[in-house]
């Protein structure tokens, strides 16, 4: 990894965690905090790309494993691990890389404004949404003992909140492409 | 930003970091082997003397401890209403035990051990070319040094589009910080190169 | 510590950047001056090789910027204009420290060095300071001591008074005075280098004067009133 890629990610890193301490945006109440962290993770995706992204929140769950309050809410320690809905921060891992992905596939500077929008957002629903939820619900329902099917209609309540930063994660990934590309292209 | 470390010299501070790592690995195994009630208080009751051992005041070391027990009691409760008593308790247990224990770890072991363990961690992947083990504690005292300067850059920018009269939504504010916060890079990569402390 | 180009060009992306010029600098104190993208900065980012040339070459005390360039590194040590950026680790000590770690040394070691130079500039009181809360001559005299602490015979500041009041400002003046290395100074900041024993004055890509401080800053006035 060069010093640049390094700093990249590190200062991502910061700002997921930056996010995590500004006021949580309230959309629901239940086992899976809502914050702009994970809004944070998909950003990661669509204005890093996958390598950067990926390094970029492994830095943040390295942080929080050891014993630093990152997550929002000032939740951090390996006790954050040994919670049920840990499937969803390893999901984050693996959602980044495949917002990135996406990103660098679906997206580049010669499409119109719309259309880097709309690929953003698929982008980010795929990685952000149904791969954080694939390993979130899937650790629910094993180690939380709920079974997969209850697991995923105990998630379900959150998808709506997480669409919404889906959206805006877009948004976002598509004005600093126009502001400062980062985006690696991948043919 | 305070680490959880606590800052007291008990037996358990005295352990050494890779034992009590390990230990938290194979209790976080042992636990999944059984269903037996009596066995899995046994352990909760371990965790939580372990815990108390550490020497944080009460009231702060339940405090840290809520967020995570809340899911684990929102779960249990979920498992109660839609599956059975019994899965219920033996999660409810379980995963009790592990955050305790697993809190233990991190109120006796400091971010400096825990960055020299995960270092050993990737000495093999090193050797692999995938990383570089002195990356890790560069990255982590990178984060920790930038968070205050983002926090500060939002509230910075949010002034600066009130003042223009602009409407402050988090949107607006979201682009530019992250656009300022990234144009830093170049410089703060060049400055680690020119200090030689990553090139071969 | 001689500093020698020969013939030595850079360009970016196919882009002139600096006209491939021949000098030797072998003075203690050396000012160097030009309207901005004026080609300075990449000058002064050659002697310690973050920017290689794409002619010619570079030497600093005998040794190649390309072919010897870790150990050009460990001669020259580089202070970036925003010292917001160079310090980046939370805490100074830490920072100073950072410079010194994959050097061989032990831990006591380290700690010696980081005391002795927080003690030569006068700034012991910041060690445990976190760089956050630090004014921006504080921080600049933090950078400063972060690459002193690595032991260069060259130092050159990028715009070290930029952003400071005039308080902080009289300070830096004169710990750059203080120094025994010889030091290189970007500035547009005049005063800071009119009584250096040479002034270099670049403008579009070219070095155009290079003498006595007084010559070459008329020269430089001439040049922004054009």
């Amino acid at each position: 990894m060069s010093t640049r890629n390094l700093v990249l990610s590190s200062l991502f890193a910061a700002i997921i965690v930056a996010l995590g301490m500004l006021p949580p945006i309230y959309l629901a109440v239940f086992a899976v905090p809502i914050t702009a962290q994970s809004l944070g993770v998909m950003m990661a995706g669509t204005v890093l790309g996958a390598y950067r992204a990926g390094a970029a929140v492994l830095i943040v769950l390295v942080l929080v494993a050891i014993g630093l309050p990152v997550l929002s809410g000032g939740r951090g320690g390996l006790a954050v691990f040994a919670g049920p809905t840990a499937g969803f921060l390893l999901g984050w891992l693996v959602g980044a890389v495949v917002t990135g992905y996406l990103s660098e596939k679906l997206v580049n500077a010669e499409q119109s404004g719309l259309v880097q929008t709309v690929s953003f957002f698929l982008a980010c629903f795929i990685g952000g949404v149904v791969t954080v939820y694939f390993f979130g619900i899937l650790y629910l329902g094993i180690v939380g003992g709920t079974g997969i099917s209850k697991a995923f209609l105990g998630s379900l309540a959150f998808v709506p909140g997480d669409i919404f930063k889906a959206v805006i994660a877009a948004l976002a990934g598509r004005a600093v492409m126009a502001g400062y590309p980062l985006l690696p292209q991948r043919a | 930003m305070k680490s959880l470390y606590v800052e007291t010299n008990t037996i358990l501070h005295r352990l050494s970091p890779r034992t009590k790592l390990v230990a938290l690995a194979a209790i976080s195994v042992a636990l999944f082997f059984t269903r037996s009630y009596v066995l899995l208080a046994a352990a909760a009751a371990a965790g939580a003397f372990s815990y108390l051992l550490v020497g944080l005041p009460i009231r702060e070391a339940l405090r840290r401890l809520l967020p995570v027990f809340a899911t684990i009691a929102a779960v249990a409760v979920f498992n109660f209403a839609f599956n059975s008593a019994e899965e219920a308790i033996v999660m409810l247990l379980r995963l009790t035990t592990l955050m305790l224990f697993a809190a233990t770890v991190t109120a006796t072991v400091t971010v400096a051990s825990f960055i020299d363990e995960i270092t050993a961690l990737a000495r093999p992947l090193e050797r692999l070319g995938v990383v570089r083990a002195a990356d890790i504690g560069l990255a982590a005292g990178l984060v920790i040094r930038f968070v205050p300067e983002i926090l500060d850059r939002y509230a910075a920018i949010r002034e600066a589009h009130a003042a223009r009269g602009l409407k402050v939504g988090f949107l607006t504010v979201l682009a530019p910080l992250i656009i300022l916060t990234l144009r830093d890079a170049d410089n703060i990569a060049a400055a680690i190169d020119a200090r030689g402390f990553r090139r071969q | 510590m001689d500093i020698r180009f020969q013939d030595a060009g850079a360009a970016f992306a196919g882009k002139t950047a600096l006209q491939p010029l021949t000098v030797t600098l072998h003075e203690r104190r050396i000012g160097i001056i030009g309207l901005n993208g004026s080609g300075k900065t990449t000058f002064a980012r050659m002697i310690n090789g973050l920017v290689t040339p794409s002619t010619g070459k570079v030497t600093v005390g005998g040794l190649d910027t390309v072919k010897d360039a870790k150990a050009v590194l460990g001669k020259v040590g580089f202070i970036f204009q925003n010292p917001q950026n160079q310090i980046i680790l939370p805490i100074i000590r830490e920072d100073i420290a950072f410079g010194l770690k994959n050097r061989g040394l032990s831990k006591s070691e380290i700690a010696a060095a980081v005391d002795a130079v927080l003690v030569r500039l006068d700034i012991a009181h910041l060690a445990g300071r976190r760089a956050h809360e630090l004014s921006g001559g504080e921080l600049q005299l933090a950078a400063l001591a972060a690459v002193l602490a690595t032991g260069p015979d060259v130092l050159i500041l990028d715009e070290p008074t930029n952003q400071l009041d005039l308080k902080n400002r009289a300070r830096v003046e004169k710990t750059i005075a203080g120094l025994k290395e010889t030091t290189i100074v970007i500035s547009h900041d005049l005063a800071l280098i009119e009584n250096f024993d040479r002034v270099l004055l670049f403008d579009g890509g070219r070095l155009v004067a290079d003498g006595r401080p007084s010559e070459t800053i008329v020269r430089y006035r001439e040049l922004a009133a054009a």
